[in-house]
């Protein structure tokens, strides 16, 4: 008798928080991480500043943080196969960023990648 | 519509909508990449004369240099030596009189490259002016060019070089196969190969470096008018290696 009367009442809005709750956890907790990772961003350098040999990279720094596999890649292929040797080069970049350890290594480490350049590429 | 009808109006649907995007990439650029048409190299045909009465027997400075430039992996180790450029002795012998002579042995950069045609993945191949590279980022040490090769001009790196002689140039990893490219860097900027430079520092000049295309330079002069002979020729190879004095 009493278990028909709680299947026929309608949940209570406090029964109804638990599972959304529940559900919005993980989503909360990345917004106020996101939030406060934001505030920390401007006190801490995360990679080092290039010593700049030239006042500019060859691309704009947007680009290259995102598609500079890409123009490695490209650039890789003219000098191997096709004979075009320009002004971009692993070494070129080597004169302003000047260690691995503390430029190409940083960002590699933290995703868990490898890049295979070093093994042949003399890079200090 | 019928079951095949669908099949083969959503078949060449999704056919003619990827090939169109690709075709608008590629035409508008956004797929970066260069082709044979716009290469520098093209026109060119660099060949090589290595005069044998003026190679001198105990000199290895070209040995030296080329280990030198290119970091060659060299252990003193017979088992894991690279040697891109290499001095063997020939022994010819005609009734009772022998001769012995010292000849350099190094890639041919022939002309029909068999160590390119069973490439599997390409990373071999012969650049538009005639010099046979391997591209190591693509190789896969599959080992086919050193059997291909019939003037065992290949060697697999079995060991890693450790130390760093020319920091400028790249060293290989273990687990390429490799061979002489005829110092494609130093051709590009305009320069001769390290083994040339050294053999007319130190030695005679016995080994010379042209363009073959070009009737005015001393290689094509020399193959033009002097007996020359290549290294068997029989196989249609083509090697652009020529000897004088063999």
């Amino acid at each position: 008798m009493r278990s028909k009367d709680i299947l026929n009442n309608k949940p209570s809005a406090a029964v109804a928080a638990i599972p959304i709750t529940i559900i919005l956890l993980p989503v909360l907790y990345s917004i106020f991480t996101f939030a406060f990772a934001q505030e920390k961003k401007g006190t801490e350098q995360f990679l080092e500043m290039p010593d700049a040999v030239y006042t500019k990279c060859v691309r704009d720094t947007e680009y290259m943080r995102h598609n500079h596999w890409v123009l490695l890649r490209v650039v890789r292929e003219d000098v191997v196969r096709y004979g075009k040797r320009g002004e971009i080069s692993l070494k070129r970049c080597g004169e302003c960023h000047t260690s691995r350890e503390k430029f190409c290594k940083k960002c590699h480490d933290a995703v868990s990648m490898k890049p295979d350049c070093y093994g042949c590429h003399y890079y200090p | 519509m019928d079951r095949r009808d669908f099949f083969k109006i959503a078949g060449g649907t999704i056919l003619a909508g990827t090939s169109g995007v690709y075709a608008i990439r590629r035409l508008t650029g956004s797929i970066p990449g260069s082709t044979v048409a716009d290469s520098p190299l093209t026109g060119k045909k660099w060949g090589m004369v290595i005069d044998l009465s003026k190679c001198v027997e105990d000199c290895t400075a070209c040995l030296d240099a080329c280990r030198y430039e290119n970091n060659v992996a060299f252990h003193q180790d017979e088992r894991w030596d690279v040697h891109w450029i290499r001095k063997i002795r020939l022994e010819s012998k005609i009734g009772t009189t022998s001769t012995e002579k010292s000849v350099i042995l190094l890639c041919n950069h022939c002309e029909k490259p068999p160590c390119a045609q069973v490439c599997p993945v390409q990373a071999t191949y012969k650049r538009e002016d005639g010099i046979v590279v391997v591209d190591h980022h693509r190789c896969i040490g599959c080992r086919y060019c050193m059997i291909a090769c019939p003037y065992n001009a290949r060697y697999f790196n079995f060991k890693d070089k450790e130390d760093w002689s020319n920091t400028d140039r790249p060293k290989r990893s273990h687990g390429v196969a490799e061979a002489c490219n005829l110092c494609a860097h130093r051709i590009d900027l305009g320069e001769l190969p390290a083994c040339v430079e050294a053999c007319s520092n130190v030695g005679e000049g016995a080994i010379m470096v042209g363009d073959m295309n070009d009737s005015g330079s001393e290689v094509a002069k020399i193959i033009m008018a002097e007996a020359v002979k290549r290294l068997k020729e029989d196989l249609g190879t083509e090697p652009k290696v020529y000897y004088l004095g063999l």
